[in-house]
């Protein structure tokens, strides 16, 4: 244990000074994904280096989905584990936040808020203007919580599409049923149907909206096996979906709506405009108003009950 | 003879320019100008749009988004349509794109695997 200036506890072996191996990094390896505080709130994160200094474990961490400008050195005591229940602080404090969110961007724009009718917003303000002030200590903390409040493109699912998305919830979770792949039409077939209905509304300049749909297509293809299937669905994807085949060949109607649920969190990840934002905003939405228009034609009404690996037998023709 | 400035604008006369009208700078000798300013101004503009959407952002999974992010920043600069290839065409002039290393941005999304949940609110039943 020879090594000059390393007074730390708990750690064996170690390397020589300067380069200590992640294992010997403290509570946080590098590389591992943890929650930080920064400001109010507590933000997804991942540990890029880690360094001892002055016998203090030092950690160097990005925030997730956003800029590298925001990366820095923070110590153990804004680190949480990445746990559920760490997880539920997190969301404790951003419902905390929700609530002072008009006040928030009424107060960093210098101008005076709005007349507002409910008086609790005005004492929420005096609130924040005391016990909040770091927020405001330097502007760039203001700009990343109202870069955050913004930054959530909001899709409004149309109702009757929540309820296809609470009944294939259903149908998947509760009744072991599957949806019978390969789908027709499938996700390029409707994404290609939509294109064309707007061509004919719009007549020219649709390169926006096949841009946008571009990149529906791509997401959906590298999210579905991420993040938008159930669990009693992975067998079934791997029996569908080889090597170099897009899902969006193979799925449907039901997983594109289940893209739209997880867009959100997807969009934050890229900077984009505000103003920007919000005619993406309107043409999703578009989109979505179509797959409702012809839900009855998109979406399935019944899944297929029969278990594969069951064998033969249990046909859905009674 | 007239002055040299209108001069110039007797040979200006085929562009449908009439000889009588006087001391008007003949606009198609100056055209030339604007239209190098104009390409200036375009590429001024498309590397301010840069500093919002990196170009290297263009090889990962967001990158028909910020082409349609870089498509809305010149339209609204110029207040004309760009098409998605004339964007790329642009970019060219500065960036081999296909050279550009995709940032490590797209295994945090996707590197965790996660079974598809619906949130909370869909199973709030409001009447």
């Amino acid at each position: 244990m020879g090594s000059s200036s390393k007074d730390d506890s708990g750690s064996d072996g170690e390397a020589s000074s300067g380069d200590a191996p992640p294992s010997n990094s403290g509570l946080f390896s590098e590389g591992e994904r943890v929650l930080a505080y920064h400001g109010p709130r507590i933000y997804e994160a991942k540990v890029q280096r880690a360094e001892l200094r002055k016998k203090e474990w030092r950690y160097f961490v990005h925030y997730l989905g956003w800029n590298k400008n925001w990366d820095e050195w923070i110590g153990t005591d804004r680190l949480l584990k990445h746990t559920e229940e760490n997880v539920l602080k997190q969301q404790a404090l951003e419902k905390k936040q929700g609530v002072d969110k008009s006040s928030k961007l009424g107060r960093s724009a210098q101008t005076k808020p709005k007349v507002s009718t409910d008086a609790k917003v005005d004492k929420e303000e005096q609130k924040n203007n005391v016990t909040k002030g770091k927020k405001r200590k330097s502007g760039s903390d203001i700009e990343k919580d109202n870069f955050s409040v913004e930054k959530l493109v909001k899709i409004q699912i149309p109702s009757t599409l929540k309820k296809q998305l609470l009944d294939d919830w259903e149908y998947v979770t509760q009744q072991d049923k599957l949806v019978k792949l390969p789908r027709s039409p499938n996700v390029d077939d409707i994404l290609t149907k939509y294109l064309e209905y707007r061509s004919k509304k719009d007549g020219m300049m649709t390169d926006s909206v096949g841009e946008i749909l571009k990149g529906i297509r791509c997401y959906f293809d590298k999210a579905l096996p991420v993040m938008l299937l159930y669990k009693k669905e992975r067998q079934q994807y791997q029996d569908a979906v080889k090597n170099d085949t897009s899902p969006s060949t193979i799925y449907g109607a039901e997983h594109l709506l289940r893209l739209f649920v997880k867009l959100p969190e997807l969009l934050a990840y890229v900077n984009i405009e505000e103003e920007t934002l919000t005619r993406m905003q309107q043409k999703l939405l578009d989109f979505l108003k179509f797959l409702q228009k012809n839900q009855s034609t998109f979406f399935l009404s019944a899944y297929d009950g029969s278990k594969v690996s069951e064998g033969k037998g249990k046909g859905k023709d009674d | 003879m007239e002055a040299g400035g209108n001069g110039k604008e007797r040979e200006e006369e085929q562009d449908g320019m009439s000889v009588h009208s006087p001391c008007k700078a003949p606009p198609s000798s100056a055209s030339s100008l604007p239209k190098e300013q104009s390409q200036v101004e375009l590429e001024l503009r498309l590397l301010e749009a840069l500093e919002i959407y990196p170009p290297v952002k263009l090889r990962g999974i967001h990158r028909h988004f910020v082409l349609y992010g870089l498509m809305e920043f010149l339209r609204r600069s110029f207040d004309r349509y760009f098409s998605p290839d004339e964007v790329l065409q642009l970019l060219d002039r500065f960036y081999n794109i296909e050279m550009l290393k995709p940032d490590d941005e797209e295994s945090e999304i996707l590197g965790h695997e996660e079974d598809f949940t619906l949130p909370q609110s869909y199973f709030v039943k409001e009447e």
